[in-house]
């Protein structure tokens, strides 16, 4: 599976990067995210829950491990997440351009391999809950961004 | 003079219990102690197993055991080849079967890595997510023609390449006909897998009883003979000491064969380690990944052809998946090559497959068994050659039709039993006159389609012909028992799953000793009551096994005779058996019933005399040096929305010749089963996979079967060529109903939107697929 797509921060480059690295923010804006912490410089371990069409609140160890991280602008990541009911591994990366107004352009793409039963039988949702689960993740950074963005003026 | 039992369409012995719900399936069976079985299965198509971790499983309330590979210490072997390929000269063929549970590498999704004893199959369950399996994925071997080419991952790593066989067959000589030939179609035909979808999974109860030193399986297998010999053989105990029982299954289809699966095996030893019985019943999920399936196939096939006509030759090249590991030998692919040949007469063919490992679940025969590639190669290649000629679809057919006069004909291949392919006997052409006939096809294409075509229908017809390799050996036995009661017990090896054993079996006895079918009770696939022969498959069941039960018969209508002749001191040549009695001819009251007659038999005082046996019973057996070959045509009548790519099926009609038929109702129940699958197959089931080996679609959410709308009635008509192989005459009729199928749906389809360059060349068309295929020949 393949996914990717832009969206644009209404906040300075360096505040998103910031974000994006910080597990506390991030589990905070991942939907089903129950615990996420950082294990090293480049590694994020934690749980998440994730329910896809019948597969309900299945619950996936996950790590993600940062990479070519060239600040602010970009870095890869690879994701490797297990579950009783499957697995997920794949690799992302994402680019930070400055918009004008202190706005941020973000482009990401991810090239995911989903497998087990959560594959088999969630196969038809899968990409539709992928999309919404990362909706519904940068809407909530934004917000987050907006709150630090003000806090700070 | 009793009235023939045979041919007659009796109603069913068994469907009272079936219908009642008293009939007992592997699940019903409860014991005390029980524990119960889930296995971790590999959600990896292709990996190395790196490490499995099983310690939280093992601490788990509730978990009585958890075996990994190397936890079965000798036990872990692969499982026995079930089927050594036929000795074809030339023959290329790697064997490698499954280890009960995987070591060190899995090869497909679904592959058992360990095995969970628990209380409850929901502690089973919960102690699977305490697993933790460390696998490092290779690439997966998915694509047929790419898991050929150099460099592709190896399947098997001990081979140089994914090919598991290679075989090539000849008759005549291809060359020499495609260079007489007026007309040459090549092209390029694709056949993929579904399920078997039986609706009882699989499942397994093992108890050992260790005062006695006994092991009692219960099992959804159809050849419950082979699996216990196979079990004795591998835990070390006397083929005497183990039963196995495979009571009522809900469906076999082929994937309940003699397999040896790991469930099959690791529940009977596990019960020996641990002392208790167990419980193991495969869920819906677990059986699109656990169970074998089939028909993964690419053809690349010729037909060389005169001008009018006439079959020169047929060269065919093809791929077969057989998933991640070939324990079924070539039967399928055989079945495949040696049906393509069909009715017709085709003097010279070359036939050459290569048997592909890929990291998808193992293949073995459903329902068909390759029969359907084959069918479906010969009868597009000559729809299309028809096209190209100018001549009637129908008209071709009848054109490269063997004869009546040409029987026993010898297609000088092998045949998957090792012996050659030589039909026995057969009547095409009125078959196919019949067929056309009865759908009306000459008027539909002098008048009828054009007028539809007018009102904006899109309506087509399809007839295909086949033939069905039924009824192989090596044999099958019965025995049969005249109680006290007067009734009649007939004991069979074979399993049964559905397909009326209980009233055949019942109606060949009843119509030797002249009893009431309902009074012969018949008992199958329980070696405690026969513990000769070899299984439910190839459509063989009526034909070996009823023909074992005839013999039986006859053999106790012999002893029957005898003993009244005696009693009633009478010449045997003037006693008649009916009404449950021995009637002395010409004289109503004069006679003496069969059980009062099987009391004689079994003296309490007296002695029995030297040279005789107690009772009125005897055991026989039935082995036929080849299998006998049934025919037919299916002709269906479609109707397209070109728009929607929605196909309605307006009339399916078959006519089948299975030679003397025992019942003609559960011949047709077997037709109607049959198409349906067939239906299924052709427009609606298709196993989707991404390209690392991930099954897409693992629920009937998701895979399509057929449902009641989408099958119509079936119209059924018979012909009656009897085989020359057997006394009664016997054909085998399991698998017709599903065999020709994808190649009447695909001619009905195309002949329905004829005009808009239409050529179907690939099984399953889904709705979607079909939608594309139109879209793609309207693009100028």
């Amino acid at each position: 599976m393949t996914l990717g797509g832009t969206f644009t921060f209404a906040g300075p480059r360096p505040l998103v990067w910031d974000l994006l690295q910080d597990p506390a923010v991030l589990a905070k804006a991942l939907p089903g995210t129950k615990t996420l912490t950082r294990t090293g410089d480049d590694k994020f371990e934690g749980t998440m829950k994730v329910s896809v069409g019948p597969v309900t609140a299945a619950e996936f160890a996950v790590t993600v491990t940062l990479e070519n991280r060239v600040a602010p602008a970009s870095f890869a990541m690879q994701i490797d997440g297990k579950g009783a009911i499957g697995f997920t591994r794949g690799t992302a990366t994402v680019d930070l351009q400055e918009q004008p107004e202190s706005a941020t352009l973000m482009t990401y793409s991810a090239d995911v391999l989903v497998g087990g039963r959560i594959a088999a039988v969630g196969q038809r949702l899968i990409e539709s809950v992928a999309k919404m689960m990362i909706r519904q993740a940068l809407d909530a950074l934004n917000k987050e961004l907006q709150s630090r963005v003000q806090g700070g003026a | 003079m009793a009235t023939p039992v045979i041919g007659r369409r009796v109603l069913r012995n068994e469907d009272a219990r079936l219908l009642t719900g008293r009939a007992l399936f592997v699940d019903d069976v409860q014991l005390p102690g029980m524990l119960h079985v889930a296995f971790l299965r590999s959600d990896f198509a292709h990996g190395r197993l790196k490490r499995l971790d099983v310690s939280a499983a093992r601490a788990r309330p509730g978990v009585v055991a958890v075996y990994e590979s190397a936890d079965l210490g000798d036990y872990s072997k692969p499982a026995p080849l079930l089927v050594n390929p036929p000795p074809i000269p030339g023959h290329v063929f790697h064997a490698c079967t499954p280890l009960p549970l995987a070591k060190d590498k899995v090869r497909f999704v679904g592959e058992p890595m360990a095995m969970i004893v628990a209380e409850s199959r929901y502690l089973a369950e919960d102690a699977l997510r305490d697993c933790v399996a460390d696998i490092e994925p290779i690439d997966a071997v998915i694509d047929l023609e790419a898991a050929l080419a150099p460099g592709a991952p190896l399947v098997h790593e001990h081979l140089t390449s994914n090919a598991a066989a290679h075989v090539l067959q000849r008759k005549g000589n291809y060359q020499q006909a495609r260079q007489a030939a007026d007309l040459l179609v090549k092209r390029r035909f694709l056949y993929d897998r579904g399920v078997a979808a039986a609706l009882e999974n699989r499942a397994v109860v093992a108890r050992w009883e260790p005062r006695a030193e006994e092991l009692t399986i219960w099992d959804t297998t159809q050849a419950p003979i082979p699996i216990r010999n196979g079990l004795a053989r591998m835990l070390g105990l006397l083929e005497s000491q183990v039963q196995v029982i495979a009571p009522f299954v809900g469906g076999g289809f082929g994937p309940k064969i003699m397999m040896f699966y790991p469930e099959e095996l690791l529940l009977p030893w596990a019960s020996m380690q641990l002392r208790r019985p167990l419980k193991w019943a495969e869920d819906r999920q677990e059986n699109f990944y656990a169970t074998t399936q089939e028909r993964g196939q690419v053809h690349d096939a010729e037909m060389a052809l005169t001008r009018d006509g006439r079959v020169l030759g047929v060269h065919d090249v093809f791929l077969c998946d057989t998933g991640a590991y070939d324990p079924y030998g070539l039967t399928i692919p055989i079945n495949s090559q040696c049906t393509l040949l069909g009715p017709y007469d085709i003097p010279n063919y070359e036939s050459e497959f290569t048997s592909v490992f890929t990291n998808r679940p193992i293949v073995t025969p459903v329902r068909g068994a390759g029969r359907q590639h084959g069918v479906f190669v010969s009868e597009r290649l000559l729809d299309i050659a028809a096209k190209e000629l100018g001549i009637d679809l129908v008209e071709i057919r009848k054109r490269n039709l063997l004869g009546p006069d040409r029987f026993p004909h010898n297609h000088e291949i092998m045949f998957q039993d090792s012996a050659p392919l030589i039909y026995d006997s057969g009547n095409y052409l009125p078959t196919l006159e019949h067929a056309a006939r009865a759908i009306g096809y000459d008027d539909f294409r002098r008048t009828e389609q054009a007028r539809l075509r007018a009102e904006g229908k899109h309506v087509g017809i399809g007839i295909a012909c086949y033939v069905e390799g039924t009824g192989i050996g090596p044999y099958e036995g019965a025995r049969v028992t005249v109680e006290p009661s007067g009734k009649v017990r007939v004991a069979t090896g074979v399993g049964t799953q559905g397909q009326g054993h209980f009233t055949v079996f019942a109606q060949v006895v009843a119509e030797v000793l002249g009893v009431a079918v309902e009074d012969v009770r018949v008992v199958t696939g329980d070696t405690r009551e026969f513990h000769w022969g070899t299984g439910t498959f190839a459509s063989r069941g009526a034909v070996v096994a009823g023909s074992a039960c005839h013999a039986a018969a006859m053999s106790v209508r012999g002893k029957i005779l005898d003993l009244a002749s005696s009693v009633l001191r009478v010449a045997p040549d003037r006693l008649e058996l009916a009404g449950g009695r021995v009637r002395v001819s010409g004289s109503d009251d004069a006679g003496i019933g069969l059980g009062e007659l099987s009391g004689k038999a079994n003296p309490l005082r007296g002695a029995v005399r030297p040279g005789t046996e107690p009772g009125l019973e005897s055991t026989a057996y039935f082995g036929p040096d080849r299998g006998s070959t049934a025919s037919g045509v299916h002709a269906i009548m479609v109707e397209v929305d070109p728009e929607t790519a929605a196909v309605a099926i307006k009339r399916y009609l078959v006519v089948h010749d299975c030679g003397t038929m025992i019942n003609p109702l559960l011949v047709e129940g077997q037709i109607h089963g049959g198409v349906a699958h067939g239906i299924g197959n052709a427009f609606y089931e298709q196993l989707v996979y991404d390209e690392q080996g991930q099954l897409l679609n693992a629920s009937f959410m998701d895979y399509l079967l057929p449902t009641a709308t989408d099958v119509p009635p079936i119209e059924a008509a018979h012909r009656e060529t009897p085989s020359p192989f057997n006394a009664l005459g016997l054909k085998g009729v399991g698998e017709a109903g599903c065999i020709p199928s994808g190649a009447v749906f695909a001619q009905a389809v195309e002949d329905a939107l004829s005009g808009y360059g239409l050529e179907i060349r690939e099984i399953p068309l889904s709705p979607n697929r079909l939608f594309e295929l139109i879209e793609r020949a309207r693009r100028p």
